[in-house]
């Protein structure tokens, strides 16, 4: 075991690239106050929040999840690991709004009306707050008003709803076709997931897109975002 | 030949009719039992000291981290009438009350009514009952592949399990019609186990207002007054962890007042839902069981509850459920030890796979699933044919595969013969040693029922079987069932109570629009 060895490492003494190279073992390992220091460490060597966010954390969260598809992480040290990001988000969330900086995306998730299953859902969640993205989870049980409004009170990229039940999924239509209804529905990348879903159901309830499981909702969430992005700027 | 050659000739029975008779006789539907009542002793993998330390745990569960009986406010009051401490909608029982009000008032076992009584089932003590797979979205076959499953499909399967034998039950939800609307297709679902089988069935539990419809049908169906029969068996899953859900409760209250029997199912995937240890599991299970059973004995002292636990692990690697693992059979002898030791019948096993194709991962770990469960001493047996991909898929082709399984469970878990015939001495004391038996009395007796034979195993030489199209088992199960369609003859029903039905589910079906939830 390297404990000992672990134990003399100081972060304010390493050099910056030292430093993030720590902070991606510390993301990989789940240690949270570490990266928060690292996080602190590098603001106050005068880096950016957008390059903090990029380089230490995103990159390092872009190994984790690697290693995860791989089968080298479990799923109890990924849920860490997106702890520790989002121990590093904290701080850099709100520099990150001040200073205009591109975050990640942010994403408004929540379990439709009728159905209390979350676990699947919050799985998602910690995957979306791994890469770095910020995710309002508003629960269980989500009527489409109250998506509405945390839609209009959050201003997501991404509005993600998931169902385990047969007889709860066909909700997701309900809440897209009054998106829809209300003009409000190509405001937003819509994402839908859940074990009774398919690729088909997801098309035919209108959804930007169906994510077969985690890690796949974070990479679509990522790359849809940036699409769009690229687009906007078209 | 020996011993018959000597035999007079006008003792030869003319019985058997010639060729004709016997083609009739092996073609002739096989007669099943009702149920199949075990003889074999169950398998305990825990000794006294584990089993009473895992209900010590459960116990204070119950009494110091409680569970949720979420927004029914009724059930609330019956728990603090009961004794137990309500706060918000959790409820903290003190030691030992869960367990008093189940052994005080729940049947040890029950008798649940078919539309046809020689189909009666007996759900407890050595009885065994295998019902097929229930609740997937999804069906699948090898012709058409997996899509949404139908109402079509669902009839489709309601007529395979009627003409599988060693089904015992038609189930409830075999499959999801999901091309009806949701506030209705309870009554279509219903309906369809009444109309094109007789075999006992299940009800809806996604609302309690569909609970009363489906013993409404029921009561129809069994002409008129079920007289406190209970008639359906339905599902009650937790939702774990410990945690009771207002739909699920709702459901249970309709069909306890009933004297309707619930399923009392905690649904664990270890890992997420429990934490990941078997013991641990098992305390939890048994806590939520209690606590669901007992309230059922509040609604209405008495009626009929079966323990359930449906036990998968959650892939720690990927977060996928998985079945057919050790640690899953484990849980079942646990369980369904825990569960003789409150005194009431116990539900779990199937034949479980994650596997998306009947295949050999498929095969194996139903087998895995299999064997345990009647090696427990499971009295019912829900998921006991046609489960795929998790139970995310019916498959046509596995329902029959596993079908044929059951028919081999039946055999084993009425154990060994003992009897004069079963010690057969009569057979050794007439042949010669190094004789062959095929010729001997008591073969001739025993021959035709002494072996279970498999009516989808191929056990033919490789030329035959290459000769025949060299088909997998799937694809002789897609064969069998398509012809199981074509042969299929619908049980009686009267036509006015038919007739009965029908305008029971229009009249509902008038009185409110589509609906979700």
């Amino acid at each position: 075991m390297t404990e000992e060895f672990d134990d003399e490492i100081v972060l304010a003494e390493l050099s910056d690239e030292d430093l993030v190279a720590q902070m991606h073992d510390d993301l990989y390992d789940g240690m949270a106050d570490e990266i928060a220091e690292g996080t602190e460490i590098l603001l106050a060597r005068e880096w950016g929040p957008g390059k903090v966010l990029n380089e230490a954390l995103v990159e390092g969260m872009r190994i984790v999840g690697i290693d995860f598809r791989d089968g080298i992480l479990f799923v109890p040290e990924v849920l860490l690991a997106a702890n520790a990001m989002k121990a590093g988000m904290a701080i850099l969330r709100p520099l990150l709004a001040e200073t205009g900086a591109e975050s990640v995306g942010k994403v408004v998730i929540g379990t439709v009306k009728g159905d209390i299953h979350d676990i699947g859902k919050n799985l998602v969640a910690m995957m979306l707050e791994g890469a770095g993205f910020d995710v309002i989870d508003i629960g269980i049980n989500t009527d489409v008003d109250e998506y509405l409004a945390a839609l209009e009170e959050h201003k997501p990229d991404i509005l993600g709803m998931s169902a385990l039940l047969t007889t709860t999924m066909p909700y997701m239509k309900v809440v897209i076709d009054t998106m829809v209804e209300k003009g409000l529905r190509d405001e937003y990348i819509i994402l839908v997931g859940g074990a009774p879903l398919n690729q088909e159901f997801g098309d035919a309830v209108g959804a930007d897109g169906y994510c077969r499981d985690a890690a796949v909702a974070a990479e679509m969430a990522k790359a849809m975002v940036t699409e769009r992005r690229q687009a906007a700027l078209a | 030949m020996t011993d018959s050659d000597a035999q007079p000739r006008t003792r030869r029975s003319r019985g058997g009719g010639g060729r004709a008779g016997r083609q009739a006789a092996r073609s002739a539907p096989v007669i099943a039992d009702a149920y199949l009542e075990r003889t074999l002793a169950p398998v305990n993998v825990l000794d006294e000291a584990g089993l009473s330390q895992i209900e010590e745990n459960a116990e204070r569960i119950l009494n110091e981290v409680g569970i949720a009986f979420q927004e029914t406010p009724e059930a609330l009051k019956l728990w603090e009438a009961a004794g137990a401490q309500v706060e918000g909608d959790l409820v903290k029982f003190p030691r030992g009350l869960c367990r008093q009000i189940v052994q005080e008032n729940a049947p040890k076992s029950f008798i649940q009514h078919a539309r046809n009584p020689a189909k009666n089932v007996k759900i407890g003590e050595n009885a065994t009952v295998f019902a097929p797979n229930y609740g997937s979205p999804f069906v699948t076959d090898l012709d058409k592949g997996r899509r949404y499953a139908s109402l079509d499909d669902f009839q489709n399967a309601v007529k395979l399990i009627y003409a599988t034998p060693a089904l015992h039950h038609s189930g409830g939800t075999v499959c999801e019609p999901v091309d009806v609307p949701v506030n209705k297709r309870h009554l279509d679902m219903v309906y369809a186990h009444l109309k094109y089988s007789d075999k006992p069935l299940m009800g809806s539990v996604t609302a309690a207002e569909r609970a009363e419809d489906s013993v409404e049908l029921c009561r129809i169906a069994f002409g008129g007054d079920l007289a406190d029969r209970t008639v359906l068996t339905s599902l009650i899953n937790a939702s774990s962890p410990l945690r009771w859900d207002a739909t699920m409760l709702g459901a249970a209250t309709v069909y306890a007042k009933h004297n309707q029997a619930s399923i009392i199912s905690p649904f664990i995937l270890a890992g997420a839902m429990s934490p990941v240890t078997v013991a641990g599991l098992a305390a939890q299970a048994l806590a939520e069981a209690l606590s669901g059973m007992a309230y059922c004995q509040l609604v209405r002292p008495g009626s009929p509850v079966i323990f359930g636990t449906f036990a998968a692990s959650m892939s720690m690697a990927t977060g996928a459920p998985t079945f057919g693992t050790p640690e899953a059979g484990l849980a079942i002898y646990v369980m369904a030890e825990l569960a003789r030791r409150v005194g009431v019948p116990f539900r779990s096993g199937g034949q479980f796979t994650a596997s998306k194709a009947p295949d050999a991962q498929a095969a194996y770990e139903s087998a895995h699933t299999l064997l345990p469960t009647v090696q427990a001493g499971v009295n019912f047996v829900l998921h006991a044919a046609g489960w795929l991909e998790g139970g995310l898929a019916l498959s046509f082709e596995k329902l029959i595969l596993d079908g044929d399984q059951l028919g081999a469970m039946s055999v084993y878990g009425r154990g060994v013969d003992m009897s004069e015939n079963g010690q057969a001495m009569e057979a050794f004391l007439t042949n010669p040693a190094g004789q062959h038996f095929l010729g001997n009395g008591h073969t001739l007796k025993n021959f035709e029922s002494a072996f279970w034979m498999s009516g989808l195993a191929d056990n033919n030489s490789f030329e035959q079987w290459s000769d025949e199209g060299g088909k997998t088992s799937a694809q002789r199960a897609n064969e069998k069932w398509k012809q199981m369609l074509l042969d299929y003859q619908a049980p009686e029903l009267d036509d006015a109570l038919d007739a009965e039905m029908l305008t029971f589910i229009s009249a509902r079906k008038d009185s409110m629009p589509d609906a979700i939830g």
